[in-house]
C-alpha cells in the first residue's frame, strides 16, 4: 500500500545547491573588503591640485585623433573603466583609440573658490593643450559624460584650441525640464529655497549631501537593489558587477562650493547656458559658437537626465555634421555595460582620421 | 521528469519589494512636491546654517586664543601651493614656447645647412668644368698657333706656286721663240 504525503505538491521543491551559492556569495559579500577597481594600462600626463590627467594608450592605433573624456564633477570618473571586458575605456582603447580622461580629484575645502570657469579655464583648457600636446595629434575629440558633458560644451564654445568632435552623453543642457518634484524646482527659481548660505557655512556641498540630493530626486527610499543582490546572488557575475557598481554609487564627491553656486543660480535658476548668457571669465559661452562635428547620445531609460534636457543643444549649436541618438539604457548602465564604447565607435571612427 | 519551476520565495521577494519602494517613493513624493515642504526646508537650511555660524565662529574665536591653526589657515596655506603650482605650470608653459622656436630654429638651420651644401656642391662642379674650359682654352691656343703656322706655310706655298706659274710661262715663252729662230736662218 502506497504511503501519500500530504500537501506534497503545495510547495515546489527549493534547489539546495542554488540557495548554498545563494547565501555562500551573501555571506561573502558581507564580510570581504570592497571590490578592487583595476585599471586600463594607464599613465598620468599631467597633474595639477587634485587632478590629474590620464592617458590611456591604444592596444593598436588606428585613429590619429585622441578622445578627451570630461566627467561629472558629482562622482568619481572610475565609472568609465570599472571592470575589465565591462570598461568604456578599456573598450575604445581596443578599438585603436588613444584615450585621456581628465580626473577632477576630490576638492577639499580649499578648493571651495573654485567655479566653473576656474575648472574650465584652468584644468580642462590646460589638460586638453597638454593631451594635445602630448599625443602630437592636431585636433581633438570631446567626450562628456553627464554634467562633464555640460562641461565640455561650456570650453568648447569658447575653446581656442582645435576641437575636431564634440560627443556629449546623457548631458544636461536645458534645466527648464527637472526630474525631481516640480514644486521644488519652482521653489529654488522663486528664491523660496536657495543654497547659497548652505554654501557660504559648509565651503564645499558634502559628499553625504551630493548623495542625498540625488536620492531625494530619483528615489528617496532606495532598498530594492538588495533585494534584486538576494535574488540573483546565485550568480557570481552579477555578484561582481552589484559590488562594483554599489561602490561607485556610494562613492560620492563634496562638490566645489562655487562652481556648486553657479550650478544653481546660473544654469538651474537661470538657465543662461541655452539663453547664450553665461559667462566663463570674460568669455561668453555661448552656444552657437560650436562648430565642431556634434554627437549627442541620450539614454531611454535614465532617471537623472531627460532627453528634453539633451535635445536644445542640437538646435544651439552651429556645427553642420551634428547626430542624435537615443540608446535604450539608463543614465549610469550606458557606461556600465561598456555600451559607451560601442555608441562612441560607430560615430568616431570616421571622424578621427583613421590611420 | 517534473514541469514545476523550482521554488525560489526571492523571485517574488524582489518584485513585492519592488512595487513597495515604488509606493513609498510615490508617496512621498506627493508629500514632498508643494510650496509648505519647500518652505519648511528653507527654514530648516536656514536653521542648520546659522547654528554651523555660530559654531564655527566659537571654534575661530577659541583656536585664536589657543593659538592653534584653524581649517581656514590650513586652506589659505593649500591655496598658496596651488599658486606656486601655477606659476610652474606657467613657467612650463614658457619652456614650451622657447622649445618649439628652438625647433623651429633648428629646422631653419638645418635647411639652410642642406642649402649651403647644395651651393658647395655646385661650386665644386663649376670650379671643375672651369679647369676643364681652361685647358681646352689652352689647347683651342695651341691649335690656333698650328693653324697660323698653317696659314703661313700655305702662304709660302702659294707663293712658291705663283713663282713657279712665273717660271712656267717664262719656259713657255722661250720655247716658243726657238723654233722661229731655226725656220729663219734656213731660208737665208
Amino acid at each position: 500500500m502506497a504511503v501519500e504525503t500530504p500537501f506534497k505538491d503545495l510547495f515546489p521543491p527549493l534547489e539546495s545547491e542554488k540557495e548554498l551559492k545563494r547565501w555562500k556569495h551573501v555571506f561573502q559579500l558581507l564580510n570581504e573588503p570592497e571590490p578592487k577597481i583595476g585599471h586600463t594600462p594607464r599613465t598620468d600626463v599631467w597633474k595639477k591640485n587634485k587632478s590629474v590627467l590620464w592617458y590611456y594608450p591604444a592596444k593598436q592605433k588606428k585613429y590619429g585623433i585622441p578622445l578627451f573624456f570630461v566627467y561629472s564633477l558629482f562622482n568619481k570618473p572610475y565609472i568609465l573603466d570599472i571592470a575589465p571586458k565591462a570598461s568604456v575605456i578599456e573598450g575604445l582603447t581596443n578599438r585603436g583609440y588613444d584615450v585621456y580622461l581628465l580626473d577632477w580629484g576630490t576638492p577639499g575645502y580649499e578648493d571651495k573658490n573654485m567655479g566653473l570657469d576656474t575648472y574650465i579655464q584652468k584644468y580642462l583648457r590646460t589638460a586638453v593643450k597638454r593631451a594635445i600636446r602630448h599625443s602630437g595629434a592636431e585636433e581633438i575629440t570631446l567626450v562628456g559624460y553627464c554634467l562633464g558633458g555640460t562641461i565640455a560644451s561650456i570650453y568648447a564654445s569658447i575653446a581656442e584650441e582645435p576641437i575636431k568632435n564634440l560627443i556629449v552623453a546623457t548631458v544636461p543642457i536645458d534645466f527648464t525640464a527637472f526630474v525631481g518634484p516640480d514644486k521644488w524646482a519652482e521653489g529654488l527659481r522663486n528664491g523660496d529655497f536657495h543654497v547659497d548660505r548652505l554654501i557660504d557655512v559648509y565651503g564645499n556641498l558634502p559628499s553625504s549631501y551630493v548623495e542625498a540630493m540625488f536620492r531625494a530626486v530619483s528615489a528617496p527610499i532606495y532598498f530594492s537593489h538588495y533585494t534584486m543582490l538576494l535574488n540573483r546572488a546565485n550568480d557570481p557575475r552579477y555578484v561582481d558587477k552589484w559590488r562594483r557598481m554599489n561602490k561607485w554609487t556610494t562613492d560620492q564627491v563634496p562638490f566645489a562650493g562655487e562652481a556648486f553656486r553657479q550650478l544653481t543660480n546660473d544654469l538651474f535658476k537661470g538657465n543662461k547656458l541655452v539663453k547664450g548668457e553665461l559667462m566663463i571669465g570674460n568669455k561668453n559661452a555661448d552656444l552657437k559658437n560650436i562648430k565642431s562635428n556634434l554627437f549627442v547620445i541620450s539614454s531611454s531609460n535614465d532617471n537623472l537626465v531627460l532627453e528634453q534636457q539633451s535635445l536644445p543643444i542640437m538646435d544651439l549649436v552651429a556645427s553642420e555634421d551634428k547626430t542624435y541618438k537615443l540608446v535604450e539604457a539608463g543614465h549610469v548602465s550606458l557606461a556600465l555595460t561598456g555600451l559607451f564604447a560601442v555608441v562612441v565607435d560607430e560615430w568616431a571612427s570616421t571622424r578621427s582620421n583613421p590611420l | 521528469m517534473s514541469t514545476k519551476r523550482p521554488y525560489d520565495p526571492y523571485d517574488s521577494f524582489k518584485r513585492y519589494s519592488e512595487m513597495w519602494e515604488k509606493q513609498i517613493n510615490d508617496f512621498l513624493f506627493l508629500l514632498s512636491n508643494n510650496n509648505e515642504f519647500v518652505k519648511m526646508s528653507k527654514v530648516g537650511t536656514e536653521a542648520h546654517s546659522r547654528y554651523l555660524e555660530a559654531f564655527k565662529k566659537n571654534q575661530e574665536a577659541l583656536a585664536g586664543v589657543l593659538n592653534i591653526p584653524t581649517k581656514n589657515d590650513l586652506a589659505n596655506v593649500a591655496s598658496l601651493t596651488i599658486q606656486t603650482e601655477e606659476k610652474i605650470e606657467s613657467l612650463e608653459a614658457h619652456i614650451w614656447d622657447l622649445q618649439d622656436s628652438v625647433k623651429s630654429q633648428s629646422k631653419e638651420i638645418e635647411t639652410v645647412v642642406e642649402v649651403s651644401k647644395e651651393i658647395i656642391k655646385l661650386t665644386k662642379q663649376l670650379k671643375t668644368e672651369l679647369v676643364k674650359t681652361k685647358k681646352e682654352l689652352a689647347d683651342s691656343k695651341d691649335l690656333q698657333s698650328e693653324l697660323q703656322e698653317i696659314k703661313f706655310e700655305l702662304n709660302k706655298l702659294n707663293n712658291l706656286k705663283d713663282e713657279i706659274e712665273i717660271l712656267k710661262s717664262h719656259v713657255e715663252k722661250d720655247n716658243q721663240k726657238e723654233p722661229d729662230l731655226t725656220g729663219a736662218g734656213s731660208t737665208k
